[in-house]
């Protein structure tokens, strides 16, 4: 829809869209789309338990995960707050994609130096959850 | 109503509101979505930042994906300057921790006004019409990194109907620019844009055009490199960041499709009165008064 709209707008482009481009942009669109679409399941789920007490401040509803252990053990009881935490793990994975697949698609273009630099870059956001975890 | 719902909604508006702007401006959602939840909604400063650092997640990509379509964010730039944003949103976590929560709201203050000086001076030169000769000036200075490294572009401007081609110089002085923003993200829950346009457009050489939408590509994974360290420490609570998160992707949706549109001047203009009113009132709260 939106898409189209942009591309007949386009008139510029003589050379074609490289791979990297594409990839990148269609990850980040899934990413998006995913995530937005658990969270919204996990708040209908969340109303339709009818949950929500008169005056529940909305930071004091009810606990969440804060591993991805009780996490999955949430999603097995249908645990509403842990469907949410579902979808916005999903969110913070989307990047991780998008430098992920950036690698493989500037394998594909065979320029090794930037498959070194967006290894690096995945590489820090690693460390990033390896320290987030020590810390949990 | 209930409480919950209520406070659902305005989360949700003021959300969509801070990232249509946010996405617009560069800067993510974050700087306007964290004084109003703190200020405003009365929600614990980290659980703010936590659920901000979500919503910049969802910005950033969200916008990103039709800025990447259409060119205009230089994915090597974005590449190579995310090693330093990343790094430095990791040390910022880490420093969240230990720092209590006015001095947080100094250092906020602080970063913003930093960054409103030198645009504010580009801005005055332009509006005396003189323009400096960036672009003559630029492929003569720019680095040998700037060369082996392909930091290099070109995008189509629909105001002016023509191909702007641009390379980057003064790269290491902008790469430590960028390990500053990502450490201000990772501290404050923010974006970052701001300091990631100042790098880019402001000592790297890059059109403002580009350099916000870089920006925007880059705020993604800066923002996950400290969402990790967010989460382990029970800082995303999901009813607080699932409004924020989906009103700032509605917002940035919106703000993505006006981008393209407008002229670089203007967007600057905005950028600065919008972080000249944020600044000081994250100030005033940081040192007690008001708020």
């Amino acid at each position: 829809m939106r898409e189209e709209k942009m591309k007949s707008g386009q008139t510029r482009d003589s050379e074609p869209s490289q791979p990297v481009e594409k990839a990148v942009s269609l990850v980040l669109r899934s990413g998006v789309v995913l995530s937005a679409a658990i969270v919204c399941l996990g708040l209908a789920l969340f109303l339709a338990k009818g949950s929500i007490s008169g005056n529940t401040r909305i930071d004091a509803t009810m606990p969440f995960p804060r591993s991805l252990a009780t996490l999955l053990s949430g999603l097995v009881v249908l645990d509403p707050a842990s469907v949410i935490s579902l979808g916005l793990v999903t969110l913070i994975a989307t990047p991780f994609a998008r430098v992920a697949v950036s690698i493989v698609a500037f394998a594909l273009g065979k320029d090794w130096r930037y498959v070194a630099i967006t290894a690096l870059v995945l590489g820090v956001l690693i460390a990033g959850l390896a320290i987030g975890k020590s810390l949990g | 109503m209930s409480t919950f719902l209520v406070e659902f909604s305005q989360l949700l508006a003021v959300s969509f509101v801070a990232g249509a702007v946010g996405s617009l401006l560069g800067l993510g959602g974050g700087i306007i979505i964290v004084p109003i939840m703190t200020l405003f909604l009365h929600i614990d400063f980290r659980a703010a930042a936590g659920a901000s650092l979500i919503a910049v997640i969802a910005t950033s990509s969200g916008s990103a994906a039709a800025y990447v379509r259409d060119r205009l964010a230089n994915i090597r730039v974005g590449m190579l300057l995310e090693i330093l944003t990343a790094l430095g949103a990791i040390t910022g976590a880490l420093l969240s921790g230990l720092f209590a929560a006015p001095l947080l709201f100094v250092v906020f203050a602080l970063i913003l006004m930093y960054s409103l000086v030198p645009t504010a001076q580009k801005i005055f030169f332009e509006l005396r019409g003189k323009t400096p000769s960036h672009e003559a000036t630029q492929s003569a200075a720019s680095s040998r990194i700037a060369l082996a490294l392909k930091l290099e572009g070109s995008y189509f401007d629909p105001a002016q109907g023509r191909l702007i081609e641009y390379r980057l110089r003064r790269v290491p002085l902008g790469a430590g620019i960028m390990y500053i923003a990502g450490l201000a993200s990772g501290m404050l829950g923010i974006g970052s844009g701001a300091f990631k346009v100042l790098a880019m457009d402001g000592v790297m050489g890059m059109p403002i055009k580009s350099s916000t939408a870089t920006s925007n590509f880059m705020i993604g994974v800066t923002a996950a490199a400290s969402a990790g360290i967010y989460f382990s420490r029970g800082d995303i609570d999901p009813f607080v960041a699932a409004p924020v998160a989906l009103g700032v992707l509605a917002g940035s949706l919106f703000g993505a499709r006006i981008l393209p549109r407008i002229a670089g001047l203007g967007i600057r203009i905005a950028f600065i009165v919008v972080i000249s009113v944020i600044s000081v009132q994250m100030l005033l709260h940081g040192l007690g008064v008001g708020g």
